[in-house]
């Protein structure tokens, strides 16, 4: 089960630079939700979702240009300097000002979906001036220690090593960017799953109507219809949040909001939905033998990779309980049914 | 069955078993020590370790309710369900001879012909030969009646040819008991047999299938005109449904039902000792599942008490079956809930990340193994239509 176990997976899809077929940047948003959900479906060997939902529009709410190609996203805690430090303002070993904002970067981003099959990454992480930075690093800038999730997905670790970005590539942000990423991602990570439960769906009906004991479909049997129609319903839930989070994604106001219902739905629906489906598969979809796992798996993995349908939730409550900065808020127990209603 | 057989009241074990479970713990300590493998989920599918089992056996541990005459220990069913509720709970390396010390030994003992029995249970005991169970064929899997592995008279015995799926260990194990049809002519369920065949044998040939997790366990078990004398034969020609249908009980009712998913929990309370104790939330969903597995023992320890004393335990078994698979699953997900990270297959052995996550991608098995759950809730209901 060491790394280099996990990376030959049986499960573990090629990684090839697929820069094929990707939307113009225009392309409306609920489009883009759509094709996640397809990548989610069919299990494509790319990170679609983290370049359509995530990484482009960060780029582009940051000012930067997108580059051709599939895109990565890195967040978390690195060593980020001034590559050309002010000198008149000097203070310091390392300097408090820069004469533009290059930065000298140093450190370890972990766990980057699909690093070793993108053009670039889009890294979220704290400047030297002690506020969010947004930059991309182009993929000859990092060195890559190969790994993978539970379904053998890559999820590399980028070590940077002393590496210059010119300022032409460095974005001081606000906050609420650093809050987009991550609505964004989860978001990006909700309809995956959308799409792997309709696989799971998919597969499921397809083998209960095919496979026969005691000289019946097992569609036949009270016990099995009453578990497949469970599983249709939890799907549909997690499709309908996430269809819901995609129309809002025009909607400044709800956007947010909704986003972290369909992550926080989704994630919490992946144990019913792949419970039923390994179920009604019997030992078969326990093995290599059936593809339910490339579903399965990777459900697994998807609704933790962004903190979990408990993080969601927390935000959720957190949201509704405290009234901050919004309309209704009386102080009642109103809040919760606006919210429910204002998408 | 009537429905007071749903209250199997409280279980007292026997005194004996108070010293035994001590050995037990002193002995799983000597060999956590000693840097043994311990604390994994679902150790008795996938902890094959024949050295840990032949240290067991010294002791007295595998073939422990044979009678002493084969090398067995003598030992009471309730001694022996002490004995591995401990190393499961432990989760020991217990998968080599599991299914040797749980239903081989047994069934030989019931319906083995002496030579049978002075052959192969003196080797269960010492931890020396181990079994697979070759039940399951591609097509037949819930509808087991259905199985196409044929067994033709030969002159003097048998020829096997079919295909079993599924087959746990038939890559290390020495020997299965194969399920195979010997009469085509009466009612499906009269013409089945059982074998005691040899997996080493050159027309048996043995083909892995991966778990979803990439782990073999699972095998293609090819029978290509096996030939078998007519020692192999287990009991008499066409007794070979009841023979797998007369073991259920105690297959189905065993600890290995509902704790091959402790040591998550077990993995997550040390977590949460390490960092001051948890939450009330925390606090308050641990409780939920110690009450829980522990209701569940009780009915578990129900029906040992009931097979020890000769009582049929059919519906309750298949009842305590559904609960405690169902718990295993339960178990897996509260303990993400109550102490979230991401499941890491590829994180260091033995961190609570890599347990999380074998006991994740194990979850299918649970619910299906030994009999689905729909099946076992056929079953009780049945039961209780009889009691009306
Ligand atoms: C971890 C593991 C280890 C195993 N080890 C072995 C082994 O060592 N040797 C061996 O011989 N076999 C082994 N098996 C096979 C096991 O016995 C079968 O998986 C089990 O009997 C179910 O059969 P199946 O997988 O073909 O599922 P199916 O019988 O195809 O069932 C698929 C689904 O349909 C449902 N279903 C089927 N019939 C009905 C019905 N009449 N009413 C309601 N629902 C129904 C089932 O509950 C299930 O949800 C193992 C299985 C697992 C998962």
């Amino acid at each position: 089960m060491s790394t280099e176990s996990a990376t030959e997976h049986p499960a573990a899809p090629s990684a090839e630079r697929a820069a094929d077929a990707l939307p113009p940047l225009d392309a409306p948003p609920t489009t883009l939700v759509a094709l996640a959900r397809e990548a989610g479906h069919h299990h494509t060997p790319a990170p679609l979702a983290e370049t359509l939902l995530v990484a482009r529009p960060l780029l582009a709410a940051a000012g930067l240009a997108v580059p051709d190609g599939h895109l990565t996203v890195a967040t978390g805690p690195l060593d980020v300097r001034f590559a050309h430090v002010d000198t008149g303002s000097r203070v310091g070993p390392t300097g408090a000002a820069g004469t533009d904002d290059a930065l000298r970067v140093s450190g370890t981003l972990h766990r980057v979906p699909w690093a070793r099959a993108a053009e670039a990454a889009v890294v979220l992480t704290e400047g030297p001036w002690g506020g969010p930075v947004l930059f991309l690093l182009e993929a000859a800038e990092w060195r890559q220690v190969t790994g993978a999730n539970l379904a053998g997905e890559p999820r590399d670790d980028l070590v940077l090593l002393d590496v210059t970005v010119p300022a032409a590539r460095v974005r001081r942000v606000p906050a609420a960017l650093v809050r987009e990423a991550e609505w964004r991602s989860g978001l990006a990570r909700a309809a995956l799953i959308a799409g792997a439960a309709r696989r799971c769906v998919e597969l499921t009906v397809a083998h209960t109507a095919s496979r026969v004991q005691f000289g019946r479909p097992l569609s036949h049997f009270q016990a099995v219809k009453q578990e497949e129609a469970k599983l249709v319903e939890e799907a549909a839930l997690v499709t309908a949040a996430v269809e819901a989070a995609a129309a809002a994604l025009a909607e400044p106001d709800s956007a947010e909001f909704t986003a972290w219902l369909a992550a926080a739905q989704a994630a919490a629906s992946v144990a019913e939905i792949t419970r039923i489906a390994h179920q009604l598969h019997g030992a078969i979809g326990f093995t290599e033998l059936s593809p339910l796992r490339l579903a399965t798996t990777r459900m697994w993995s998807w609704r933790d990779e962004d903190g979990g349908e408990r993080a969601w939730q927390q935000r959720i409550g957190r949201h509704v309980l405290d009234g901050e900065g919004d309309h209704g808020g009386e102080g009642d127990g109103d809040r919760l049914w606006q919210r429910v209603t204002s998408g | 069955m009537t429905l007071s057989a749903l209250d199997p009241g409280a279980v007292q074990l026997p005194r004996e078993t108070v010293q035994l479970r001590q050995e037990v713990r002193d002995f799983l300590a000597g060999e956590r020590a000693a840097g043994t493998i311990l604390g994994r989920p679902d150790s008795w599918l996938t902890g094959w370790d024949p050295a840990f089992t032949r240290r067991l056996a010294r002791r007295g541990w595998v073939g422990m309710t044979l009678p002493r005459k084969y090398g067995g220990g003598g030992r009471s069913n309730l001694e022996r369900y002490v004995v591995i509720e401990e190393l499961l709970a432990a989760g020991a390396p217990v998968s080599a001879h599991w299914v040797a010390d749980r239903q081989a030994g047994p069934t030989i003992l019931r319906h083995g012909t002496e030579a049978q029995r002075s052959h192969f249970l003196p080797r269960i005991a010492a931890g020396a030969c181990f079994f697979s169970i070759g039940m399951s064929e591609r097509d037949s899997g819930s509808d087991l009646a259905s199985v196409r592995t044929r067994a033709e008279r030969t002159d003097d015995g048998w020829r096997l040819t079919g295909t079993k799926m599924w087959t746990g260990g038939a890559h290390v194990n020495d020997h299965a008991i194969v399920l195979a049809r010997t009469d085509e002519s009466e009612d499906r369920h009269a013409g089945l047999s059982q074998f005691i065949v040899n997996l080493r044998d050159p027309h048996v040939r043995v083909e892995p299938i991966r778990l979803l997790s990439g782990e073999h366990t699972f095998n293609y078990c090819h029978l290509e005109g096996v030939e078998l004398t007519d020692d192999a034969l287990l009991g008499r020609p066409g007794d070979g449904w009841q023979q797998v249908t007369g073991e259920l009980a105690l297959e189905r009712s065993g600890p290995e039902r509902f704790l091959s998913t402790l040591p998550l929990l077990t993995a997550l309370v040390e977590q949460m000792q390490r960092t001051g104790g948890g939450s009330p939330e925390q606090q308050s969903r641990v409780g939920r599942l110690t009450a829980r597995l522990s209701a569940i023992r009780q009915l578990s320890l129900g029906v040992a008490a009931a097979l020890a004393a000769g009582r049929p335990a059919d519906v309750q078994a298949a009842l305590v079956k559904d609960l405690g698979t169902r718990f295993e699953g339960e178990l897996v997900n509260e303990v993400r809930e109550i102490l979230p990270t991401t499941a890491r297959f590829d994180a260091t052995r033995g961190s609570y990340p890599e347990l999380l996550a074998t006991a994740i991608l194990h979850a299918p098995g649970y619910t299906l193994r030994g009999g689905t759950n729909e099946i076992l809730r056929g079953i009780i209901t049945r039961g209780l239509e009889l009691s009306r």
